[in-house]
This record gives C-alpha cells, structure tokens and sequence, in this order.
C-alpha cells in the first residue's frame, strides 16, 4: 500500500503491461513492450496485452501476474462504455447489490450524479478533505490518507425492478431485461437476489474495493440501500514457462475462461457484448451491455473425491494444463476439434465446455464475455466449505447470451456439484462520456422527452 | 421524496467544513438547558418505566400471560427512548435489554437476562412459569438504573451524541427485527428510538437554527419520513402497532434508508454545536 510519501504519477494500465513479467526471455520483452506501444490507445487499461502477442488472446479471465499490480495502476474512467467489463480482472472484485431510493426523475438523476462523483474520485485517487475533527472524518481512512487508484472499476447496472416498479422508467427499459428466472438447478436464496441496481467494484486489492462500498454507502446513505453483496477474487500467478499469462483457475481447479472471446477484437466486442443500434433497443442502451450475475456454490469436498478422468469428463478439459480432452499435449489457448469427435469418445457430448459452445457456427452468437470471480465465504451449517464462483458475463443479448447458453447446461453432469444460490440480471449502463457527463444521462434525457 | 436540496447543502457543508469555518463556537454554557430539560424527559421516562416494569412484572409472577404479553413492548418504550443514557451503565444496559445472541448457548444460556428473557418465554413457549425469578430480577435492575440516573450529571456530549446513538440503534438491530424477534413488536421500539432521538434535536434546535436551517431541514424530512410510515402501521387508534412482519419490503427500504440518512447527519450533532 502507498505510504505517506509524495504520490508517484499513476500509470496508464496499458502503457505497462507485459514489461515487468519475470523470467520472461529478453527478446519476448522487447516483443511486449513494441506491441504495447502498438496497441497504444485502442482500449481502456488493464487488458493484458502480453497474452496478445504471443499468440494467446486478449482475456478478461487471464490470472493477475505476480508482481504486475501496483496502486497507482489507473483504469480511464470516461469512455463510451463503462470500464470493468472488457479489462483484465483484477484480482479482486464484488458485486453489491441496492434497492434504489429515487421515486421521480429528478432524484433518480441526483443520485446517478452523486454515483458518478464517487465514482470519478475514488477511481482516479486522490486527497478526501480534511473536516474539523470535532466531526466524522469524510474518507473511512481504510487506505491512508492518500487513496490510490489501485486499479479501481466501478461499473453501475441497472435490475428489472427498477423499470418495473417505476410507471415513468418502465417505458424505457431494454427489450430484453428480465427477472432472472430459476433453472432446474438452482436453489435461490431470496436474500441473494435480484436489485434495483448493482455496483461491479473490481480492484487490485480487497481494501480498495471495500473502501470504494463503504464511500458509496456512506454519501448514498439515502438513495441507495444495500440488499446483498458477494465478494471474489482471481489466484494472481506466476507467469507460464514462455512469460505468457494464463487463464485463472475456479474452484474446482481448472482454468476458467480459456475459450472467452478476445477482448482486444473491437468488432467482436461490439458485436457481442455491446448494445449496439442493430440490437434495437432504446437509443440510450447502446454503448451498454447485459449483465448476468450468478453465485454458484461449488460443492468442493465431494468435488474432491471425484476420479480424475471423471473431474475431466464433466469439465472437457484436462486438469494440469487446461488443454482440451482430444488434444491433451496442446495449450489451454488451442480449440478443440469436435467435428473429429462426434460422438464425445474424446470430449463428451455432456461436458460443460462442449454444451456451452459447441464450437459451430450456429451458436457462434451464443457466446457471452465472462468475468467471474472465486468467493470463500466460509462454512455452511453442515460443517462443508461455502465457496464457488461469483460468475459475472457480459453480452449484448441476454437470452442469446447467458440465457441460451444456461439452457443448454441444464442437466449436466456437472450439476451434481453445483448449485446457483443468487444473483440477477442487470443492463449494465453505457459509459460516461467526459466530465460533466453522468451514469444513465442518456436514459434520464429519455425519460424527460416529451413522448410521440 | 423531495431531496432537491440535499447535494449542493453537502457541497457546501463539505467545502466550507474542509476550511474550517463551519463549526459553532458555541460555548457549552448554551447547552445548560437543553440538557437540564433532557435530565427531565429521562427521569420521567425512566419512572414510568419502573412503574410499567412492576406492572408487567406482576403479571408474570402471577401466570397472566396474555396480560404480560400486552405490557412488554409498551413497557419497553419508555426504556428505548432514553437508550443512550441507560446504556451509559452497561452491566444495566446487559440485564435489561440484551438479546439472546449476546449469549453463546443463545435463548437456553443460563445467563440471558431481562425483557428479552422472558419475551421468549412468553411468545415461544407461551408461558411465564420459567422466568419468574428473572422478572424479579428485571424489576430490581431497572429500580437500580432509575437510583443512578437519578445521581447522573448528563454529560452534554452523550446527550447530543444520543440523537445519533438512537438511530445507529434503530440501523443495527431494529430494521433487521433481531430486537424482538419472538414477539415482532419492533416497531414499537422503532417509534420510541424516534422520539428519543427526535427530542434531542428539538431540544438543540435553538442553538444552531439559523446557522443550520438546511441541515435540520434535511434531518426534519428524514424523520418526517420514518414517522409517516410507522403510522400506516399503527393499530387501536394510535395505541400500537401491527406485527414487524406485517412492514412491506417497500416500506422496511425507504425507512432504512431515512434512518440510515439520520444516522449520517446527526453523527455531526455533537461537532456542529461544539462539542468533543
């Protein structure tokens, strides 16, 4: 953490990625360092750009490499889409979940401008002021004095319940928003579910996401009341053999995220993850996206005792290198060949990764951005660990995206082993565009028109 | 909802705060009525306690359990106006008002005291004939806080800092109904946290009206809210209130929210008129 010294500039996220990996041959470096600066501009911080080059794509889900993150590590807030959705995670991330105070236009605007102060304050860092003591301190002081950037993302998405309960805001809602129904498998705990809006706080360290809540709850005291939150994070890991980063491991100890779309391709991003005008949705959706959040406990002591070849058969994924089933010598980054196997001699036609993308060019619309989360929250009341996985994803269809996909993995094998206790759908909001501008300007703007 | 005034009042506050010039340099002379008038309110709260105790008492010694039923929580409001004082003596406070989760073996801990003893007795076993030593128990401890309240100078800053103490109260244990759990009649304890917290603020309002006039006018809506809802539960003509449970999930968020608001503005009570 920063100490009490004068603040070193912050550093664009992208400006240094793949430099500092360790062990990574002198060649591979400069390679890093030329194609970082090539990639300049093109997107927010915080995407890995080494994995880029070396063949690998650009992964939301790679691991956190050792000794990368710092806490002047910044993440450009404005943007036409918000940021914490096509970044490399950090290792640490939570979504709290609000029931949303504001009954008319005009406070609903008060607080996504109050939301975007926070927001551009504690993602940016700085000095909180300093009151009289005599009076609460205005910062909790968990961070010190000064408050580092830390990478820090704050991205704002909005719940069915919002539009539905408000008769002025439900005209407005995206076309495809809904209340996340239940799947056959899922046991839903009402306390976990569903919100009016939802914060995504991802950073490099736990403290700066906690902080960054607490700031929230205590300037939002009466505008936003706290329904539920999980928190997560990503192992952070030593880079591979050829200085390369890799997908991070879930719970269950596999790589999670191998086969998610590259992050780095601006055209696939927009067509899959952003709301663009051929989605038809309201004109002030686009720049936005869909939000699936889903806790999925994962029952890991039976998991434990589960043979291998069996943890393998339901995941389609070797254990140790992420390598898919039919070519087990290959690299976690390497696409299964199914039309080789058609009848899942080498990945069953039931394991998870060959039901949630099929590799055909049918459901090639089907696929969703992933950014999920580990949580450890514990042991539950039958004395068996409480953890699995925070799943978030990203896409610009819910029900082509999460929904479809979801569907197709009802029933799997690998249920026996989870089980989805909470979580939501949510419109992840477009971004804000430059100072002065303010989450959801667009959809208050809308509300505000004069209807045809 | 009207809450147009509430950012550029926090802008300001902030700014003119940050540089030092907003704090009252009122000296705690000025405070020397308030806080006599406060020892009042406290006394007469804390006399028609131990009135209702022995009342309420009675009736568990003698097996009337729906009698005892009907004079918990109106007993208990005038305790949970003058929280803050009464928990000045905290092995009091304990006895009297503490929950069975205080406790590692919970409701069967022979150690679990007070009020929330023998409501569990009374609503979960419907029956009185297992506390009756803990309602003699009751009675004398709220006689002995009412003999050391009765010698209490009050301290200007804990009766300032009450206003505050009260709506923490009402955040940590009140909006969750953990307080009364067996008997659901926390929104009688709700009201009476309000009030108590409420009379503080009249009784300071002199002090800081003009200087302040945005601020009460702020904490003044927030109570306003908290007061408008818990009267669309109120039952028998104003004398009480339905079930906790009864409190839609609607309601329960925009109280939480109003009260959460309170406990944000009035934790800087005691800062605005001086105080330490």
């Amino acid at each position: 953490m920063m100490t009490k010294q004068e603040t070193p500039a912050p550093r664009d996220v992208t400006a240094r990625k793949g430099t500092r990996i360790p062990d990574a041959p002198t060649n591979r470096r400069m390679a890093l360092k030329m194609g970082v600066a090539a990639l300049g501009a093109a997107w927010m911080g915080g995407v890995g750009a080494a994995s880029r080059l070396g063949g690998h794509e650009t992964n939301v889900t790679n691991a956190p490499v050792t000794n990368i993150a710092s806490p002047e590590d910044r993440v450009p807030f404005f943007g036409k889409h918000q940021s914490g959705v096509i970044n490399l995670r950090p290792a640490n991330g939570m979504i709290a979940s609000f029931s949303v105070l504001a009954e008319t236009p005009d406070a609903l605007e008060r607080l996504f401008r109050r939301l975007t102060e926070r927001a551009i304050f504690l993602t940016h860092g700085g000095t909180p002021p300093e009151y009289d003591p005599r009076l609460p301190p205005a910062d909790s002081g968990i961070l010190g004095p000064h408050i580092p950037p830390d990478a820090l993302t704050i991205t704002v998405s909005l719940g069915n319940s919002l539009f539905e309960d408000r008769p002025w805001l439900k005209p407005h809602k995206p076309r495809r928003l809904i209340r996340m129904t239940r799947f056959p498998n899922d046991a839903l705990d009402a306390a976990l579910c569903h919100g009016d809006l939802n914060l995504q706080i991802c950073a490099n360290t736990q403290d700066t996401t906690q902080h960054a809540l607490r700031d929230i709850l205590k300037n939002l005291a009466d505008q936003l009341v706290l329904r539920w939150m999980q928190e997560g994070n990503v192992p952070v890991i030593q880079p591979g053999p050829d200085g390369l980063a890799e997908s991070a491991r879930n719970l269950l100890g596999f790589r999670d995220g191998s086969a998610n779309p590259d992050a780095g391709d601006e055209a696939l991003m927009n067509h899959l993850v952003w709301v663009g005008p051929e989605r038809n949705e309201p004109a002030w959706a686009l720049g936005g996206s869909y939000q699936a959040v889903r806790i999925i406990r994962n029952f890991v002591e039976r998991w434990d005792r589960a043979p291998l070849w069996e943890q393998e058969a339901f995941i389609g994924r070797t254990k140790v290198t992420g390598a898919p089933l039919d070519k087990p010598y290959a690299k976690e980054s390497d696409v299964p060949d199914y039309t080789r196997d058609p009848e899942g001699e080498k990945t069953p036609l039931d394991s998870h990764i060959r039901l949630a993308n099929d590799r055909t060019p049918e459901t090639q619309d089907n696929i969703i951005l992933r950014r999920p989360f580990n949580y450890f929250n514990g042991v539950a009341k039958n004395g068996q660990l409480d953890q699995g996985l925070l799943f978030i994803c990203y896409q610009a269809d819910l029900e082509k995206g999460f929904i479809t996909v979801q569907r197709r993995l009802d029933g799997e094998p690998l249920e026996e082993y989870l089980k989805p206790v909470g979580g939501g759908y949510f419109f992840t909001l477009p971004g804000v565009a430059h100072e002065g501008d303010y989450f959801g300007s667009a959809l208050i703007a809308a509300v505000r028109a004069p209807a045809h | 909802m009207n809450i147009k005034h509430l950012i550029p009042t926090m802008a300001l506050l902030a700014g003119s705060v940050a540089s030092g010039v907003a704090l009252a340099q009122s000296a705690p002379l000025d405070l020397v009525g308030p806080v006599a008038e406060y020892k009042i309110y406290v006394s007469e709260n804390v006399d028609q306690l131990a009135r209702e105790t022995a009342k309420f008492v009675a009736a568990v010694k003698a097996g009337d359990v729906a009698r005892a039923k009907a004079l918990y929580a109106p007993t208990r409001v005038y305790y949970e106006r003058v929280e803050p004082i009464a928990e000045l003596f905290s092995d009091l406070d304990a006895a009297i008002d503490s929950r069975a989760d205080d406790y590692e073996g919970a409701e069967k801990d022979p150690e679990f005291p007070g009020f929330h003893r023998i409501e569990y007795s009374l609503w979960e076993k419907n029956s009185a004939s297992d506390v009756k030593q803990v309602a003699d128990k009751l009675l004398a401890d709220v006689k002995e806080l009412q003999a050391r309240i009765g010698k209490l100078t009050f301290p200007p800053e804990v009766v300032v800092g009450g206003a505050a103490v009260l709506m923490e109260e009402v955040a940590a244990t009140k909006i969750s109904g953990e307080e009364n759990r067996y008997s659901k009649v926390d929104l009688w304890d709700f009201k009476a946290n309000t009030d108590g917290s409420y009379k503080i603020v009249e009784l300071v309002r002199p002090l800081i009206e003009k200087k302040e006039a945005k601020f009460l006018a702020e904490v003044d809506k927030n109570f306003k809210t908290v007061y408008d809802i818990l009267k669309l539960y109120e039952t028998n003509g104003g004398k009480g209130y339905v079930s906790y449970e009864k409190l839609t999930d609607k309601d329960r968020t925009v109280m939480a929210a109003a009260i959460n608001k309170l406990a944000e503005d009035l934790s800087t009570l005691r800062g605005k008129l001086g105080l330490k």
